[in-house]
């Protein structure tokens, strides 16, 4: 009995991530891990970005982003932070350097294993 | 006995009720309002109101610490009375008035101190390169310069409960994290200086440049 409850749970935990996965976009899983700029990430105390691409997707229309702001390829879009501050990628007009999202300096917002800041 | 005590307790709110009305009708009569504070402004197109808007006309704030926030607020863009907006000072990208500009072009000439016999020392020319801890992010010009034109020495030098800033070059073990947090630059930028989403005002030196 408790070995049944806990395949079906198993099975329903499985079918609610598996949603959001299938529902995105032609391929695009539903978060993107950001990585390819690691070694400055550490530098910074910072470690790679989760980006929520489903969460995107639901908001905006994929021509908002594609292909003028980012490749439809993980990690091929040269992201840093420079660009971010210079009003593209992430910083674009009308997204992180507006009131309609978060700012820029809540670096916590999208990157993991943020170290404790001195 | 239930409806009896039901009788009861709906009498004794009723007359209770009665007593707050006649009590809120004293309060408020016409005789009384005179011993009243002014009544708060509460339009906010009126510059003394306790609501202003921001540029883009929504509101930004009540006045009220406790209440949250506007948007603007949350993208660390501050509060921003109507009345200022609209004067003919220089503004930043945000909207907000840029006080570097208005110095350098002579537009303000505030006074050194409301004492008059306490004399003017000039702003002092020292530029401080601080290295971001990035292969791409432009490194940190930090100029004494604006700084030494509103503030003394003593707010970052010699702060009570320990200096804010060492005032030796790389020896504070800064970091852009902190600062995001309301340390170090952050103890001002964001609060009463420029908002630190305005990145490229600090981050102007290129890696690599000549320094
Ligand atoms: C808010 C902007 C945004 C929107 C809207 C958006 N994407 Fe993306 N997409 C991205 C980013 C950022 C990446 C990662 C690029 C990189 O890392 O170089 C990405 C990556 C992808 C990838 C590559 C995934 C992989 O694993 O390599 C595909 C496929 C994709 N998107 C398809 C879509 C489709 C289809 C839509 C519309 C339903 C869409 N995107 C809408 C921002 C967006
Ligand atoms: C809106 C989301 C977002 C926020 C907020 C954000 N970052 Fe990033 N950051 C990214 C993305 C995306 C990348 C690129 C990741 C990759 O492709 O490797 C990145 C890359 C970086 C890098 C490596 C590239 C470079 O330019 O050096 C560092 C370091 C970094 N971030 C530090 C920070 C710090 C410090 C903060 C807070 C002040 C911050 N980030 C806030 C999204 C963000
Ligand atoms: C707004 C804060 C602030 C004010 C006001 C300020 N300083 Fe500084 N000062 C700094 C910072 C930040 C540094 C760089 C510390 C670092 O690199 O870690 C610094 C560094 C210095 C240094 C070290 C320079 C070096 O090359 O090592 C001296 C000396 C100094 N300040 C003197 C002064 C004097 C004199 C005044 C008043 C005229 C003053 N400061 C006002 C923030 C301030
Ligand atoms: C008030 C000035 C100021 C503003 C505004 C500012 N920064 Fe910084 N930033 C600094 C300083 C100073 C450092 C160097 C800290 C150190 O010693 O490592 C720095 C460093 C960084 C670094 C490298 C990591 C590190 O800790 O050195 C990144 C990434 C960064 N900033 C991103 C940003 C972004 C993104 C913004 C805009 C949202 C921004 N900064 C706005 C002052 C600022
Ligand atoms: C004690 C408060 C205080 C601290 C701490 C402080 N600042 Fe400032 N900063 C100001 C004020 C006030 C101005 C004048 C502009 C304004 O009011 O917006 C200013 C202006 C500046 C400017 C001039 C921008 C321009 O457009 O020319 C830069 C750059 C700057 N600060 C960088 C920094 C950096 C980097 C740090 C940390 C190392 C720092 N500040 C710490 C108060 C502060």
């Amino acid at each position: 009995m408790r070995g049944k409850a806990s395949l079906l749970g198993a099975l329903l935990l499985a079918a609610i991530t598996a949603v959001p996965a299938l529902t995105a976009g032609a391929g695009a899983p539903a978060v993107l891990k950001l990585d390819d700029k690691i070694e400055s990430m550490k530098r910074a105390g910072v470690g790679p970005v989760n980006f929520p691409h489903a969460r995107h997707e639901k908001l905006y229309k994929c021509a908002d982003c594609h292909p003028k702001i980012f490749k439809e390829k993980v990690n091929t879009s040269d992201i840093s932070m420079k660009k971010n501050m210079e009003g593209k990628a992430c910083g674009t007009a009308k997204c992180h350097d507006s009131i309609k999202a978060f700012p820029l300096f809540q670096c916590v917002k999208c990157h993991t294993n943020v170290k404790a800041a001195r | 006995m239930t409806i009896k005590f039901i009788r009861s307790f709906y009498l004794k709110v009723a007359i209770l009720l009665a007593f707050a009305l006649a009590a809120g009708l004293w309060y408020s009569a016409p005789g009384r309002a005179a011993e009243k504070a002014p009544a708060k402004i509460l339009d906010p197109t009126d510059p003394n109101s306790i609501l202003y808007l921001d540029t883009s006309g929504k509101l930004a704030g009540t006045g009220d610490p406790n209440k949250p926030a506007s948007l603007f607020y949350r993208a660390g863009q501050g509060w921003h009375p109507k009345a200022l907006a609209e004067s003919t000072l220089p503004k930043d990208k945000y909207g907000l008035i840029n006080w570097v500009e208005s110095v350098k072009t002579n537009m303000i000439r505030p006074r050194a101190s409301i004492d008059p016999k306490e004399e003017e020392m000039p702003p002092m020319e020292l530029d401080i390169i601080i290295e971001a801890k990035s292969d791409y992010v432009n490194d940190v010009k930090y100029p004494h310069w604006i700084h030494t034109y509103w503030l003394k020495c003593e707010i970052c030098h010699d702060t009570k409960g320990g200096a804010m800033f060492i005032p030796q070059k790389g020896a504070n073990n800064m970091s852009m994290l902190g600062i995001g947090e309301g340390k170090w630059c952050g103890r001002c930028h964001g609060k009463v200086s420029f908002p630190l989403a305005d990145c490229l005002r600090c981050h102007t030196v290129p890696k690599g440049a000549k320094k």
